[in-house]
């Protein structure tokens, strides 16, 4: 589903009274299927991209389209249905109180109005619900597939995201949107989670931007890289183009010290 | 003997469904109710009215019910609607339920002398303690499967997310604040069907009777949870119905023992103090959990063993 961004524009308060305009006329497009890796140094406006394109937060003016769809005019929940989500943090994807197939079968309902009639008419996660994703985790080589009535809350924090990838892409998402999703991920899990990432994002064709500070993820992964700075795109580059650049070239445009020294 | 014991029982099931409600929004939704205390005494008022005046009991207790239903769903209009915090959304709604329980009553107090009995319920040779006995056993087992049930379908799993984790639950589309509103409808619901039954177990309804009862419903859940350790949702509402029965039992077998009536609401805290701060006490011997441990959610310790398949601790079964 391609994602059509048009004369965005968002603020917000700062202390001492004034106003920081962070996106102005923004404009944004990604053909259907394509896998966008963002960077930008703190500050930047990344993060706030991605929370204005999931609607966490409310553009001021311009329109946000997803299919030529108009996504900022859904409710929460409808919107929502269309977008996956992996956040930072491994504790906010998933309900840790819940087992994998029932964290699995919230996600996979995505597309149904669970809190509605229809949410009432049989027993999930089932036996047919529970091999599939049994068989879901096998092919994608996640020895999790064993565990899938383990309560998510006794994994651990690598587990825990490769869960949150494995949901957000449930449900046929039109839009998959990685806010450092391996941040907080020891660089065994980190390899694990980027793995699967690649893979599900291919085998799925998923519109998908993924925002991190890891040079290295941004120079590997994705068909195109794009820098934020201020709200601004200061750099774009396509897979052919990105060959060409090294760490430092990124660093040097970074202009700041806040770089992740990772790579 | 054998009385105070089936009296326990019988007063034990009249509370579960108060404890029921309470495991609705503390333990599922993770919302702290306290609008359970106005329509605890809610549906207690609207049932002896209801009664006296020659209502058949099945009709009386639906419309405490429906009466329990609207009283958490205006708590949980002004707590998802208006942004209240939902400690005072809770107290917002039962300090005006005081007024309309006493609207429906009348007065303070009204005695329900007579009850006719719709369904001739076997004594099992024990008389009206034993009608009642069968009677709510067979209301409170009903009420378990029902809820089991509603709550192992996706609606059920919806309402679940959003108490363990709302940031996730709307993530993943559940409409969070329609769900609140009829979990914590149904909560209500089930706490003013309490109340009903409660005052027709004791022969009166009191526009006071509600007081502490968002406490004592909480006190049934951790009783019932310490006892049978539930790592499922079945297990966990029968725990609930069961930490009723004990928790009227303890207060039976007080009362036997020469406590004063006047004492009891003290007696009720300090019981309740005791249970919650038994799971926190670790006695040698008493709190070793049957698991070996399991119950003891795994630290998220940083990421290590990333799916190399190590040992699974705390399976469901």
């Amino acid at each position: 589903m391609s994602l059509q961004v048009d004369q965005l524009s968002w603020g917000h308060p700062v202390p001492g009274g004034s106003w920081r305009q962070l996106f102005q006329n923004f404009d944004f497009q990604s053909p259907s299927g394509q896998f966008t890796v963002v960077i930008g140094s703190n500050g930047s406006g990344k993060s706030t991209f991605l929370n204005l394109l999931a609607g966490t937060l409310r553009c001021s003016s311009g329109s946000i389209r997803l299919n030529d769809q108009p996504l900022q005019k859904f409710s929460d929940h409808r919107r929502a249905r269309r977008i996956g989500r992996v956040m930072q943090n491994p504790l906010e994807g998933t309900c840790p109180g819940l087992t994998i197939a029932e964290n699995l079968r919230l996600a996979e309902g995505r597309r149904r109005s669970a809190i509605s009639w229809r949410g009432l008419t049989g027993v999930h996660p089932n036996r047919a619900d529970r091999r599939r994703y049994r068989e879901l985790l096998q092919q994608l080589g996640l020895p999790l597939a064993d565990r899938i009535d383990t309560l998510v809350g006794q994994l651990s924090g690598g587990q825990r995201q490769t869960i949150s990838l494995v949901m957000a892409t449930l449900g046929q998402p039109q839009m998959l949107l990685l806010d450092e999703h391996t941040a907080a991920l020891d660089p065994r899990a980190e390899a694990t989670v980027m793995a699967l990432t690649d893979r599900l994002v291919r085998q799925l064709g998923t519109t998908t931007l993924m925002v991190t500070h890891s040079l290295d993820q941004a120079l590997r992964f994705g068909d195109r890289l794009v820098m934020l700075h201020e709200g601004r795109l200061l750099g774009d580059w396509s897979v052919q183009q990105r060959q060409h650049l090294t760490p430092d070239d990124l660093r040097k445009m970074y202009g700041s010290a806040n770089v992740t020294q990772n790579s | 003997m054998l009385s105070l014991w089936l009296g326990a029982y019988d007063q034990g099931l009249a509370y579960a469904s108060l404890a029921l409600g309470t495991y609705l929004t503390l333990r599922v939704l993770n919302f702290a109710d306290l609008t359970v205390d106005g329509s605890f005494a809610l549906g207690g008022g609207t049932a002896a009215v209801l009664i006296t005046q020659g209502v058949p009991v099945p009709l009386a207790l639906l419309a405490a019910l429906v009466l329990g239903g609207l009283a958490g769903t205006v708590t949980a209009l002004i707590h998802t609607r208006l942004g209240v915090n939902d400690l005072f959304a809770g107290i917002l709604t039962t300090t005006g339920l005081y007024t309309i329980t006493l609207r429906v009553m009348g007065r303070s107090n009204i005695p329900i002398t007579d009850i006719t009995p719709v369904v001739n319920w076997p004594s099992l040779g024990q008389g009206d303690d034993g009608r009642w006995g069968v009677a709510l056993t067979c209301v409170m087992l009903g009420m378990v499967g029902l809820l089991t049930l509603i709550l192992a379908t996706d609606f059920g799993l919806a309402l679940r997310a959003i108490g363990n984790n709302p940031i996730m639950a709307r993530a993943n589309a559940v409409n969070q604040a329609m769900g609140l509103t009829l979990g914590i409808a149904a909560a209500n619901a089930l706490v003013a069907l309490a109340g009903a039954l409660v005052a027709m177990y004791q022969g009166f309804a009191d526009v006071t009777m509600g007081i502490g009862s968002l406490i004592l419903g909480l006190g049934m859940v951790i009783i019932g949870e310490s006892v049978l350790r539930p790592r499922s949702v079945p297990v966990a509402l029968l725990a609930v119905v069961l930490g009723a029965i004990l928790f009227r039992l303890m207060i039976a077998i007080a009362l036997q023992l020469g406590l004063e009536p006047v004492d009891l609401k003290l007696t009720t805290a300090v019981l309740l103090l005791a249970a919650m701060s038994l799971g926190h006490i670790k006695l040698p011997g008493l709190n070793a959990s049957p698991q070996g441990g399991a119950s003891e959610p795994a630290a998220l310790a940083g990421s290590e063993g990333e799916g190399d398949g190590e040992p699974s601790r705390g399976e469901r079964p």
